[in-house]
């Protein structure tokens, strides 16, 4: 099928309660074109399953140079596991190159994350994407309530289509939850990230990723320093109401 | 160009920042006026006029035109497009996707 022909709006209504392997059939029985973008999470499960649709799945990841060791070692214990090669993307050295001259290694801690990451992992991610067809990657709705409240499970991919280039999202696993997905890899012996032995429930790269408590969000572990930057760009609504008032 | 001083008399970090992209874009002169939005002040020029058209986030654009309603722009990549039509270098592009994309963060 070609991306023109996929209608996602009514197959996102059509697939929205069923099974993510379900979800994952749909996409590599409609796109030859595709790949699954994994981060060396718990997003090994639609690996697990897409591996036992197609053993020769297209599965890439993220390598940002700043992952946890355990991070490194997963990938290859997934690689060795299902037998497939899983395609490593590297920062475009030239950019990275200058970000780190001009900022150093830590300035997310200042600047925010967004510029490393840009550079990072969303310029490799886009020049990957820019290749395929389709993609498939593990968001969840639970996983960040604020950004990902409205996560399709397959979409038109808004951020990464371009005039000449659409592109479709699959997110087989938008309506399980953290539990359930933990439930999957129990019951189907799938190998996991070693750091989740040790609290670390989201893991992102190694400076940015922390383990949290009983009971935090996920997402609590990763920039936690952030919480006042990401607000700096509002302006108060208090001095508007003000005024307005 | 609506830039913004923080409650605590500081600049914002990221209105610094646009202003920089569009210094080395090259782009700076195409800005008519740089208007202060001060939080510590709801009547400096800038908060006025962010409360007059509603608009929740620093910087922002306001392109006057005869004859027109004011357009507002709070998308830096939407103003570059659409207002001094040049293409957006490739980290201009990323920092718009992150931007309008925050779930993107997680992938």
């Amino acid at each position: 099928m070609t991306v023109k022909e996929f209608d996602a709006t009514r197959l996102a209504q059509e697939y929205m309660h069923k099974a993510p392997a379900g979800i994952i059939k749909l996409a590599l029985d409609s796109f030859d074109n595709i790949a699954i973008s994994f981060s060396g999470a718990e997003d090994v499960v639609l690996v697990d399953m897409a591996a036992k649709i197609n053993p020769e799945v297209n599965v890439f990841s993220l390598d940002t140079g700043r992952l946890h060791p355990e991070t490194y070692r997963f990938f290859e214990q997934v690689r060795n596991h299902y037998k497939i090669n899983i395609e490593i993307l590297s920062p475009e050295h030239v950019a990275l190159e200058k970000f780190v001259k001009e900022k150093g290694l830590y300035s997310f801690y200042k600047d925010g994350h967004k510029e490393c990451c840009g550079i990072r992992k969303v310029m490799p991610l886009r020049n990957k994407l820019n290749t395929l067809d389709a993609w498939i990657t593990g968001q969840r709705k639970d996983q960040s309530p604020g950004t990902r409240a409205d996560v399709p499970v397959v979409e038109n991919d808004s951020a990464f289509s371009t005039e000449t280039h659409k592109l479709i999202k699959f997110n087989p696993l938008s309506f399980w939850t953290s539990s359930q997905v933990w439930q999957y890899i129990r019951e189907n012996d799938v190998p996991y990230n070693e750091l989740h032995t040790r609290g670390y429930i989201s893991i992102g790269c190694e400076p940015c990723t922390k383990p949290v408590l009983p009971n935090q969000h996920e997402r609590e572990g990763r920039w936690w320093w952030e919480e006042a930057t990401m607000k700096e760009c509002g302006l108060h609504a208090g001095n508007l109401n003000k005024k307005t008032g | 160009m609506i830039k913004k001083i923080k409650e605590d008399g500081t600049a914002c970090r990221k209105c610094a920042e646009v202003e920089k992209r569009l210094g080395d874009a090259g782009l700076y002169d195409s800005i008519d006026r740089i208007i202060v939005a001060d939080e510590r002040d709801p009547e400096s020029e800038g908060m006025r006029i962010a409360a007059e058209y509603n608009v929740d986030r620093a910087p922002f654009f306001m392109v006057e035109e005869d004859g027109k309603p004011p357009r507002i722009y709070t998308v830096y990549m939407q103003f570059l497009k659409e207002v001094l039509v040049v293409e957006a270098s490739e980290q201009d592009a990323i920092k718009d996707i992150m931007d309008t994309n925050p779930d993107l963060d997680y992938i």
